[in-house]
């Protein structure tokens, strides 16, 4: 694959299209390919830079040492950009790729054209959420639990375990063979996700962000994560909201012609 | 992406992995993308090069020009290959992308150091089995038509329900049908592909070592083709994947590693 050296590392990346760079990065237990369903229409218009994230396919980690983390993603996604060497980017994060989007605007708007974030994970602290309660995550114990027998080398008892504790009972046994196959081949990146400590977000983290920004949604998304979004949403001056009928967590997949004319026209615009 | 130039023409690949070089050309609507379940197992051992076709996505083809043709395409995959390094190297073609295979390793087995075909597309000739039911090949001016006046979604579906059996498309995730239609256009330039039928001639030509892959569960033309062949092919293995049908290799991507790990390590 093409690559791009970044803090010592280096960084794949699937490269289609000419224009402006819409530079693409995934969620947890993904790559590159998490885009697959969104690059024709995509590229089309832009150059669509779909990144793989340190530690993730085609890279095979032992899910040994410290350097997965939030923060080790932002600063990677930060050197890429400058080495892309081609202006101002569109920036736009799937989950946990959401997340390190978010951060990156909050830190670096001058790389920044346009931000989209398609379902950020993350929390939200007392300044946003008045529920808040400072504390384990919840599922923190679930996920250990998942990565342990992981490193162990139960790859599919581990993500059955996780994707079930997630999606309910059930869950891993009724996914395409395909999908499963991508969650292995990055299964040992959930081991450095649960040391991963990722702050909340807070009023003064959502008020720093001065890029103009496009939220994604499923409508059909339960729990945490809608609430998050429509929070940040919220508190980000002129931001946008686009909610896609009968979709979930991955609606880029689920519905790829809205997914794709919602951010071309945001784009666009 | 990264390219080569063949012919005129810069054919886009994707390349994972480090190793013997594996060359995987995909099938009648598919790109490099028809091979992202088999990526990761695939590419612990070997270099993995997915190419796409002349005129498939990456590429927004219109359909216009007559340069979509199965010897086109057969002398593309000829030009690429010589490109890569080290020879010979291991080929697998999917379909339509096996049918090019084939051809390739009829006329430059110099190249190959062995041949992986998943369900090879394409008709048998007389001197194989006069029998043979009908391929998809029969449909395709019909497909080409319908594609030109706009109709992409319902004429894809007539293909994927062809190939795959009745009510295949609407089973098909929605990410799944996006890659074809992102592809649909090359249905318009295949009417005209010239794709010849395959003979008792050109079997007993393939010197190269063969393994062939089938679905278990695959009907109709796709599933004679690769056993007639085999019967023919000297030498060669064959591996049906459980519970697997035309697109095999996303139906069961274990299994279909497996048995194609198992083959090239063997000796």
């Amino acid at each position: 694959m093409q690559t791009l050296r970044v803090n010592g590392y280096d960084m794949a990346y699937l490269d289609v299209g000419s224009g402006v760079p819409l530079v693409c990065v995934h969620g947890s237990l993904c790559d590159f390919r998490n885009w697959g369903a969104v690059i024709g229409p995509l590229s089309q218009k832009h150059r669509v830079i779909a990144v793989s994230l340190r530690h993730f396919f085609p890279d095979r980690w032992d899910g040994i040492g410290d350097t997965y983390s939030i923060a080790q993603h932002v600063d990677d996604m930060i050197a890429f950009i400058e080495k892309l060497n081609a202006g101002p980017v569109n920036l736009m994060g799937h989950s946990r790729g959401g997340h390190i989007c978010f951060r990156l605007a909050g830190r670096r708007g001058d790389l920044l054209r346009k931000l989209i974030l398609a379902e950020p994970g993350g929390e939200l602290d007392a300044s946003l959420d008045p529920d808040y309660e400072p504390g384990p995550f919840v599922m923190l114990q679930h996920f250990t639990t998942a990565a342990e027998k992981i490193a162990a080398g139960d790859v599919d008892g581990g993500l059955g375990y996780f994707m079930d504790v997630l999606e309910g009972p059930g869950t891993w046994k009724r996914m395409p063979a395909m999908a499963k196959q991508l969650l292995r081949d990055n299964a040992t990146t959930l081991i450095g996700q649960v040391k991963d400590k990722r702050p909340p977000f807070s009023k003064a983290d959502v008020e720093a962000i001065k890029t103009p920004a496009l939220f994604i949604g499923g409508a059909n998304t339960k729990g945490l994560i809608p609430k998050v979004l429509l929070t940040l949403a919220a508190n980000i001056a002129g931001s946008r909201t686009e909610m896609i009928p009968g979709a979930t967590h991955p609606m880029f997949e689920q519905a790829p012609q809205k997914y794709s004319e919602i951010v071309l026209d945001f784009l666009g615009s | 992406m990264q390219t080569l130039r063949v012919n005129g023409y810069d054919m886009a690949y994707l390349e994972v992995g480090q190793g013997p070089p594996l060359v995987c050309v995909h099938g009648t609507l598919g790109d490099f993308r028809t091979w992202y379940s088999v990526l990761g197992p695939l590419s612990k051992k070997h270099r993995v090069i997915a190419v796409s076709l002349r005129h498939f996505y990456p590429e927004h083809w219109d359909g216009v020009g007559d340069d979509y043709r199965m010897a086109q395409h057969v002398a593309d995959a000829i030009a690429f290959i010589e490109q890569v390094n080290p020879k010979p190297i291991d080929l697998m073609g999917h379909s339509r992308g096996a049918h090019i295979s084939f051809r390739v390793a009829q006329q430059r087995p110099d190249l190959l150091r062995k041949l992986i075909l998943a369900e090879p597309g394409g008709d048998l000739d007389a001197s194989l089995d006069p029998s043979a039911p009908p391929s998809i090949l029969t449909r395709m001016a019909e497909y080409s038509e319908r594609v030109k006046a706009g109709d992409i979604d319902g004429t894809l579906r007539s293909f994927v329900d062809g190939v795959d059996g009745e009510g295949r498309w609407a089973r098909l995730p929605a990410a799944a049908k996006q890659q074809l239609r992102d592809n649909a256009a090359t249905l318009i330039g295949q009417v005209h592909e010239a794709r010849k039928p395959f003979s008792k001639a050109d079997a007993q030509q393939i010197r190269t070592p063969t393994l062939f892959i089938g679905g278990a569960d695959t009907k109709g033309s796709l599933a004679v083709v690769h056993r007639v062949l085999a019967q023919h092919v000297a030498g060669s293995k064959t591996a049906l994947i459980e519970g697997g049908r035309h697109w095999m290799f996303e139906q069961a991507p274990q299994d279909y590693c497996r048995a194609v790990e198992e083959f090239l390590a063997a000796g």
